[in-house]
């Protein structure tokens, strides 16, 4: 769900007109638009690069996880799973909110990682060296449009 | 209910892929179009009483309706109908800002028609009325934006014909 639909879905329940704040808020978010779509495009052209750099990173902070452990399929689906992630960001910053992650990603994920014997913390930690990684290659201004999402994911990891 | 950005998200999480070229592009016209639909849904909102007013005035008011024996005689039938043409005006700004009918279809016109012909409600004075409110609105919130609005009282009107 976009921030639009978000926001007439409230105004509807309320039997009302958008308010002033609720168009404000749209305001703000259609004159990000151009950065938003920059950001999308950055996490869908360089994708493959940020994994794997992230991936780097992450087991330079984590040695011990399963993914780092020499096992080629643990490997493969971690990073399977960092690449879905990034795809969720590029959603959620185009739709300018949270629920396209929370929907997709996030609900249910901390029993699907412990289920597979994978500890949430680390997927965390690999999330941060993801958003690292990617903000490096943004403008700071896209970079801060993008951080909220990243911090999102993180914080619903630990 | 469904908007332009949520109508390109959910079918490419389907694939599993990220937007394509064009439906970014889509999405870009979406964000440029934006402002101009905000300051419509304002000018609309500060308006709404006016606007279904002049509407009335226009459309249905000096008719052969609003006399005894007529669909918006006597006065609590008067209200109803402007109570209905409000929620036509509402929903067809939220449709504006969404640039989707989707909201229409779930929310307006599923079943309407049917209830109107089950309570004896005209469809034919009530499409003039929102015919109308098109016009007013138009002048209103201009051309652009107008254009816009227009499509989404056109799309309730055709779901009631």
């Amino acid at each position: 769900m976009s921030i639009v639909a978000q926001v007439i879905a409230q105004s509807d329940d309320a039997n009302r007109f958008l308010s002033n704040t609720e168009l404000d808020k749209l305001q703000d978010f259609f004159r990000t638009g151009e950065q938003r779509l920059k950001v999308a495009q950055i996490l869908t052209q360089n994708e493959q690069k940020i994994v794997e750099e992230g991936s780097r990173r992450f087991w330079q902070v984590v040695p011990n996880t399963p993914s780092n452990s020499g096992d080629p399929k643990k490997t493969a689906l971690c990073q399977r799973d960092q690449s879905w992630y990034l795809r969720l960001i590029s959603y959620a910053v185009l739709a300018g909110n949270m629920k396209p992650l929370e929907d997709i990603g996030v609900d249910g994920m901390r029993e699907m990682y412990t289920s597979l014997g994978v500890p949430v913390g680390n997927i965390g930690n690999c999330m941060r060296c993801l958003k690292e990684v990617a903000s490096n290659m943004m403008s700071s201004e896209e970079a801060a449009i993008a951080k909220p999402y990243f911090d999102y994911l993180i914080r619903a990891m630990y | 209910m469904q908007d332009t950005i949520t109508s390109l998200i959910n079918p490419a999480d389907q694939r599993g892929k990220y937007l394509e070229t064009e439906e970014l592009e889509k999405l870009r016209r979406y964000f440029q179009s934006g402002e101009t639909r905000v300051k419509a849904a304002s000018a609309i909102s500060n308006n709404a009483a006016n606007i279904i007013r002049e509407s009335v005035a226009n459309s249905l008011l000096y008719g052969d309706i609003t006399c005894p024996g007529g669909n918006m005689y006597p006065t609590r039938r008067y209200a109803a109908c402007i109570r209905d043409l409000t929620l036509f005006l509402r929903y067809a700004t939220y449709a504006m800002l969404a640039a989707d009918p989707s909201i229409l279809d779930e929310r307006v016109l599923d079943g309407l028609k049917e209830t109107y012909n089950s309570l004896g409600v005209p469809i034919q004075p009530t499409v003039q009325a929102i015919q109308a409110m098109k016009e007013v609105t138009t002048r209103l919130v201009g051309a652009e934006a107008g254009g816009e609005i227009g499509m989404y009282f056109d799309h309730i009107c055709n779901g009631l014909s």
